[in-house]
C-alpha cells in the first residue's frame, strides 16, 4: 500500500488514487477509523483464535496448544468418519428443519393476531415478548425438572395421566419424544423477539393497500396471501437469515436440557456439543479435533450463508426484472 | 374493515386465542415462582400440583443469608458486568455500524464481510484460543477478562448499520458542509436521531450479558462469580436441590425481567425505526 | 460500585472465622496476584504478610455435601508451610480445569478423578509423585493403587474413594416373597414382582440406566475392558451381547422404572419411595438411612449370565500437582502432608459429610460409617469385585461404546454388528495412545 502522503501533487495517478480514497474532507479516513477499535476486538478475540484453532487442526494437539507432532488431514479424516460427529450433522438438519420454519410461523402468527386486536395490544405483546429475557440455562432447568420431566411428577406426564395415558420418558432418547420438547424451548424463548420484527415489518404496510384490496372484496387469507406477505417480504428476508443463523448456533438448550455434570448422551448432539465435548476437557481435550470441527462447521455455515444469500438474491432480481 | 356479525365473532376468536397462548407463555414463569416457594416433597409429588399444598418462603431470605454463596456479590457482579459490557458494545458497535454504513469503498465492503463472517461463526468453536488468549492477558478472574473478549457484538454492528444505511444523510450532509467534522456530525445529529434502536440493542446485550454462562465458568475463579454461576451450585454430582434451584432462578431473572419491561417500549420503536425489516 | 464490592469482600473475610488470621491475609494476598496474572507469581511471594512462603492454589470440584467446603478450608489455613488458597469449583470441574491447565493461571494442587487422564501424563502436566507415594503405597487400598499406577509411576495420590451399588428396600422385597438378588434374573425377577403403580422396581438413572450402567455389562459378564498388554478389545464376546440383550429385554418391562425425581447420583428415588430398587451412589447412603432408617440394604450389581461376576464400580479422586507451577516442590509437599499425612483430615473428610471410603486401608475402620451394616459391605465390595475403566479407555472409545450400548437396548440395534465397530476403534485408540 502506498504512503499516506496528503500534500501530494493531484496530478500524479497515485495522488489521485489516495484522494478517492479518503474520501472528501477525508471523511473515509474519519469511518475507517470508526471502525478501527471494533476491528481490533475482532481480529483479537475472533480471527486469531479461528486461525489458530486452524493451525491445531493439522496437530496431535491433546491437553496441549503448542502441539509438536503434525498429523497433516488426519484429524479431518478422522471426524468425517466418526458416526458421532456425522449423526450431530444430522442432529443439526432435523433441528434446522424444525426450528426456522415453526418459529417464523409462530412469530408471524402472533403479530398477525395482536395486528387486529383493539384494546390490550400492548400487554398482549409483552407477554409474547417477555421470555426473551430469560436465560437457556433457566428455561431448560424448567423444561428438564419440571414440564417435561419424565418423571411422573412432570407437568406434561399428569396431564397425560389424567388423560389415561401413561408417562413418557421425555429425553430418555429411546424415542423421538425429545424433539418437542427442544423445540418448544427454543419457540417459548424467541418467538416474542421475531414477533417483534414482523409487527415492525407489518407496520410499514401503508394501511390504503388494505383499503384497496377490502374493496376488491378481498378478506381472510387471500389479504394474507396477496397483500400481506408480498409486502413483508423484506422483513421476511432478515428474520430467515437471522433464524437460519441461531438454528447453526444450536447449543445452549442441547446442553442444557441433556448434560449432566460432566456427561452428556451419546443421541441429541448437535454438531457444536460434539466439538465442546471432545475439545473443552473433562474426559477427552482434543483440540486438534476441535480445530477441525471448527474449520468443517464455520465451512458449512459460510457455505449456507452465502447459498442462501444467493437464492435471495436472485428471487429479488427475478421479481424486479 | 367495518365491524359485521361475522367480524365482531373474528374479534372475540382472537381474544380467546390471545388468552390462551397469553396463558401458555406465562406458565414456565409460572413454574418458577410455584417451585421457588414449594418443599421438595411438593415439587416432586406424585401428581403435579398447580397451587402447591405447602408453601415454604424461607428458600429466598437463607440463600441471602448464605455467606458460602455470596449472592449479593453475585448479583453485584452481574450487575457491573452487564452494564459495563452493554455500554462498551454499543459505543463500539455504534460507530463501526456507522462507518459501515457510510463507508462506500472495497474497505467498506472488506468490513462488512469480515463482520457478517464473525456474525455466523458460533463463539463456541472458539472458546479454547478465546480463553487462553484471555489468560495470557492476565485477565482470569477479573472484569476485564469478563468483558473485553465478549464485548465485540457483530449482531449489535449489524443492526447499527441497518438503521444508518435507512437514516437519511442530508442532515449530516449540512453538518459537513458547515465545516464540522464527521466525528461531530455523527454525535450531534446521527446519535440522537437513534436512541430507538440503541436502547433495542442495549436490552437485547444486557440480556445476553446477564444470562451468559459457558464463558464467566471458565474465567472466574472465586473474585467473580456472576448470578447465573452462584445458581450452578445447586446442580453438583451428589443431586439436585430443587427449591433453592428455582429460587436461585426466580432472584437472577427478576432484574432483567424489570429492566426489560421498562426498556420494551423503546425497544418496539426501535425496531420499527430500523432498517430491518 | 468497586468501592461496594470491595467492602463486601472484606466483610466476607472478617465474617468467615473459622480461618486463622494469617490465612485470612494470604488470602488477600493471593487475590492481589491472580488479578495481575503473570506478575502472580512475585506478589505472591515477597508481598505477602506471610513473610517467605509460597502461596499454593488449590482447587476441588463441589462437593454436593453441606461442610466440605468449610472442611477443605480449614485443612488449607492449618498447613504451616504454604499459604493454601482453596477455590471451590461448582459447574463442569473437568472442562474448566482442563481449559485452566492450559495456561499458566492454573492452580497448583488439584484433584481429578482417577488421578488424572493419560493425556494429562503424556503431555506432562501433573507432576511424577513416585518418590512420596511409592514408599506408602501398601498403606492404601490395593484396588484403587493398581489403577492409579502408570508405567510404575505415580502421579497422585488417592484422596477418597467412592463406589456405585445396589440399594434394595428389604420390607418390600420380603412383603413380596423374594430374596435380594444375587444374579441379573434375579433382579428382572424380583423388579417385575414388586412393582406397581406406585412404585418401580429398579432405577438407574432419568435415561433408562444406559449411561451408568454401560460398562458395568462388560465386567458383571465376566469380561474385562482390555487384555493384559492393552493391545485390543476383549468385551466384544457373545457373553456381553447376551447380558446387554437381557437388559434390553428387562428395560422393556414394567419392572424398570425409566424415570424419577431425581438421577441415579441423588438417593432422593428410592428414598421417597418410588422405587424398590435403586443403582446409586455411596455417598447417597446418610439420605437413604434417614429417611428409610433400617429398612434397606446393599449389593454388587449382580452376575449376568453362565459365566457372570457381581460388581461395583469404583473411583477416586486423587491430588495431582501441576507440573508446570511455580512452586512444584511446595505444592508436593503440601500433598503428601493432607493426603498422606493427616490421617484424621482423611478420615474426617470421606465420613463426616457424605459416605466416602477412606483411600487407606486402616483408616476404613475408623470411618464410623462403614463400621456396621450396610456401610461395613459397601467398603468390602470395593476390594473384593470393585472394577474401573482402564487408564487408555480413552474419551472417544467411552463415547462411541455409549452409543453401542444406546443403539443395542434403546434402537435393538443387533450387538455384534454394532460392537465391530468399537472393536475396530478401539485397536485404533489403543495404537493412537501409545504414540
Amino acid at each position: 500500500m502506498s504512503p499516506a502522503t496528503p500534500s501530494a501533487e493531484p496530478a500524479t495517478p497515485k495522488a489521485s488514487w489516495w484522494r478517492v480514497f479518503r474520501g472528501h474532507q477525508g471523511r473515509n479516513l474519519w469511518y475507517i477509523g470508526f471502525f478501527l477499535p471494533f476491528l481490533v476486538g475482532l481480529v483479537t478475540f475472533v480471527y486469531i483464535p479461528m486461525v489458530w484453532s486452524t493451525y491445531l487442526s493439522f496437530f496431535d494437539a491433546r491437553n496441549t496448544i503448542q502441539p509438536t507432532r503434525f498429523v497433516g488431514l488426519d484429524n479431518y479424516r478422522y471426524l468425517l468418519n466418526d458416526q458421532m460427529f456425522r449423526n450431530s450433522l444430522g442432529v443439526f438438519v432435523v433441528f434446522a428443519l424444525l426450528i426456522v420454519p415453526l418459529t417464523y410461523v409462530c412469530s408471524l402468527g402472533l403479530a398477525l393476531l395482536l395486528q387486529g386486536a383493539k384494546w390490550g395490544q400492548a400487554f398482549f405483546r409483552s407477554v409474547f415478548f417477555l421470555p426473551t429475557a430469560v436465560s437457556y440455562v433457566i428455561a431448560a432447568m424448567v423444561w428438564r425438572l419440571s414440564l417435561f420431566n419424565g418423571a411422573r411428577f412432570g407437568m406434561a406426564n399428569s396431564i397425560l395421566r389424567q388423560l389415561g395415558g401413561e408417562n413418557i420418558n421425555w429425553l430418555g432418547g429411546t424415542t423421538w419424544w425429545y424433539w418437542p420438547v427442544v423445540i418448544s424451548l427454543r419457540l417459548w424463548l424467541q418467538v416474542g423477539f421475531y414477533m417483534i420484527l414482523l409487527i415492525a415489518g407489518l407496520n410499514r404496510i401503508p394501511q390504503d393497500t388494505y383499503e384497496a384490496a377490502a374493496l376488491d372484496g378481498a378478506t381472510g387469507w387471500r389479504t394474507l396471501r396477496y397483500i400481506t406477505l408480498p409486502q413483508l417480504r423484506t422483513s421476511t428476508v432478515a428474520v430467515m437469515m437471522l433464524l437460519l443463523i441461531g438454528a447453526f448456533q444450536a447449543f445452549d438448550e442441547f446442553y442444557n436440557l441433556f448434560g449432566s455434570i460432566g456427561s452428556y448422551p451419546p443421541y441429541a448432539r448437535p454438531p457444536l456439543v460434539h466439538m465442546y465435548l471432545i475439545s473443552l476437557g473433562g474426559t477427552q481435550q482434543d483440540l486438534g479435533l476441535g480445530g477441525a470441527a471448527t474449520v468443517i462447521i464455520t465451512t458449512i455455515i459460510v457455505l449456507f450463508g452465502l447459498g442462501q444469500n444467493w437464492l435471495l438474491g436472485r428471487s429479488e432480481r427475478k421479481e424486479r426484472g | 374493515m367495518v365491524g359485521g356479525r361475522s367480524s365482531r365473532a373474528l374479534q372475540v376468536l382472537r381474544y380467546v386465542a390471545l388468552v390462551i397462548l397469553a396463558i401458555l407463555f406465562l406458565i414456565p414463569f409460572y413454574v418458577i415462582v410455584r417451585n421457588a416457594f414449594s418443599t421438595n416433597q411438593t415439587i416432586v409429588a406424585a401428581r403435579w400440583q398447580w397451587i402447591p399444598k405447602e408453601w415454604d418462603f424461607g428458600v429466598i431470605p437463607s440463600m441471602f443469608e448464605d455467606k458460602q454463596l455470596n449472592l449479593v456479590n453475585a448479583l453485584v457482579n452481574s450487575a457491573v458486568i452487564s452494564v459495563v459490557q452493554t455500554v462498551a458494545t454499543i459505543v463500539l458497535s455504534l460507530l463501526a455500524g456507522y462507518a459501515l454504513a457510510r463507508l462506500d469503498n472495497w474497505v467498506g465492503k472488506l468490513f462488512s464481510a469480515l463482520t457478517v463472517f464473525t456474525l455466523m461463526v458460533p463463539m463456541a468453536v472458539v472458546f479454547v484460543p478465546m480463553f487462553v488468549m484471555t489468560a495470557q492477558f492476565g485477565w482470569i478472574d477479573s472484569y476485564r477478562g469478563l468483558i473485553i473478549p465478549v464485548m465485540f457484538s457483530a449482531f449489535a454492528t449489524f443492526m447499527f448499520r441497518a438503521t444508518f444505511a435507512t437514516f437519511p444523510s442530508e442532515l449530516e450532509e449540512a453538518a459537513l458542509i458547515d465545516g464540522a467534522n464527521p466525528f461531530t456530525a455523527f454525535w450531534r445529529i446521527v446519535v440522537p436521531n437513534t436512541l430507538g434502536i440503541v436502547a433495542a440493542v442495549g436490552t437485547i446485550t444486557f440480556i445476553g450479558a446477564w444470562n451468559a454462562f459457558l464463558w464467566p465458568l471458565l474465567v472466574t475463579r472465586s473474585e467473580t462469580t456472576t448470578v447465573q454461576l452462584a445458581l450452578s451450585q445447586y446442580m453438583t454430582s451428589q443431586g439436585v436441590r430443587y427449591p433453592e434451584l428455582f429460587a436461585g432462578g426466580l432472584v437472577a431473572i427478576v432484574p432483567v425481567v424489570v429492566v426489560f419491561l421498562v426498556l420494551q417500549r423503546w425497544l418496539v420503536q426501535g425496531v420499527e425505526t430500523s432498517g430491518i425489516r | 460500585m468497586i468501592g461496594i464490592m470491595n467492602l463486601n469482600r472484606r466483610h466476607l473475610l472478617t465474617a468467615a472465622s473459622g480461618l486463622a488470621a494469617t490465612a485470612t491475609l494470604a488470602a488477600c494476598g493471593s487475590n492481589k496476584g491472580d488479578l495481575g496474572g503473570s506478575t502472580s507469581a512475585t506478589t505472591g511471594s515477597t508481598g505477602s504478610s506471610g513473610g517467605a512462603k509460597p502461596v499454593l492454589n488449590q482447587w476441588y470440584h463441589e462437593y454436593g455435601e453441606p461442610g466440605v467446603k468449610e472442611a477443605v478450608q480449614k485443612y488449607a489455613a492449618d498447613y504451616a508451610d504454604a499459604s493454601v488458597k482453596v477455590t471451590w469449583n461448582p459447574g463442569d470441574y473437568g472442562k474448566k480445569l482442563g481449559s485452566a491447565l492450559l495456561t499458566k493461571d492454573a492452580p497448583d494442587v488439584f484433584e481429578v478423578e482417577q488421578g488424572g487422564t493419560l493425556d494429562m501424563i503424556q503431555q506432562g502436566q501433573i507432576a511424577d509423585l513416585t518418590d512420596i507415594v511409592k514408599p506408602v503405597e501398601s498403606q492404601f487400598n490395593p484396588a484403587v493403587m493398581k489403577r492409579f499406577q502408570f508405567n510404575g509411576k505415580y502421579h497422585s495420590i488417592p484422596q477418597v474413594v467412592d463406589m456405585q451399588l445396589l440399594y434394595y428396600r428389604k420390607s418390600v422385597l420380603e412383603k413380596a416373597g423374594v430374596q435380594p438378588p444375587k444374579t441379573f434374573a434375579e433382579l428382572t425377577a424380583a423388579a417385575n414382582k414388586v412393582a406397581t403403580g406406585d412404585m418401580g422396581g429398579f432405577f438407574a438413572g432419568n435415561d433408562g440406566g444406559v449411561g451408568v450402567l454401560g460398562t458395568l455389562f462388560i465386567w458383571a459378564s465376566g469380561l474385562d475392558q482390555f487384555d493384559e498388554a492393552r493391545t485390543k478389545a476383549t468385551f466384544t464376546q457373545q457373553q456381553f451381547y447376551d447380558a446387554l440383550t437381557a437388559y434390553r429385554d428387562f428395560s422393556k418391562t414394567k419392572g424398570l422404572l425409566q424415570s424419577a425425581s431425581k438421577e441415579w447420583y441423588d438417593g432422593s428415588p428410592i428414598a421417597n419411595g418410588e422405587t424398590a430398587m435403586q443403582w446409586g451412589g455411596l455417598w447417597s447412603m446418610p439420605d437413604i438411612q434417614k429417611a428409610l432408617g433400617d429398612d434397606f440394604g446393599v449389593l454388587p450389581f449382580p452376575a449376568i449370565g453362565a459365566k457372570g461376576r457381581v460388581a461395583v464400580p469404583f473411583g477416586a479422586f486423587g491430588a495431582c500437582v501441576n507440573a508446570k507451577g511455580k512452586n512444584v516442590e511446595a505444592a508436593k509437599k503440601f500433598v503428601s502432608w493432607l493426603w498422606i499425612d493427616q490421617e484424621d483430615k482423611q478420615v474426617e473428610f470421606a465420613d463426616a459429610f457424605g459416605t466416602h471410603i477412606p483411600s487407606k486401608t486402616a483408616l476404613v475402620q475408623k470411618a464410623s460409617k462403614l463400621k456396621e451394616g450396610p456401610g461395613a459391605d459397601a467398603a468390602k465390595f470395593v476390594s473384593e469385585n470393585g472394577f474401573t475403566n482402564d487408564i487408555m479407555w480413552t474419551g472417544p472409545l467411552g463415547d462411541a461404546f455409549g452409543a453401542a450400548v444406546t443403539n443395542v437396548i434403546k434402537k435393538n440395534a443387533d450387538p455384534a454388528q454394532e460392537f465391530k465397530k468399537v472393536e475396530t476403534l478401539a485397536a485404533a485408540e489403543l495404537k493412537r495412545v501409545k504414540g
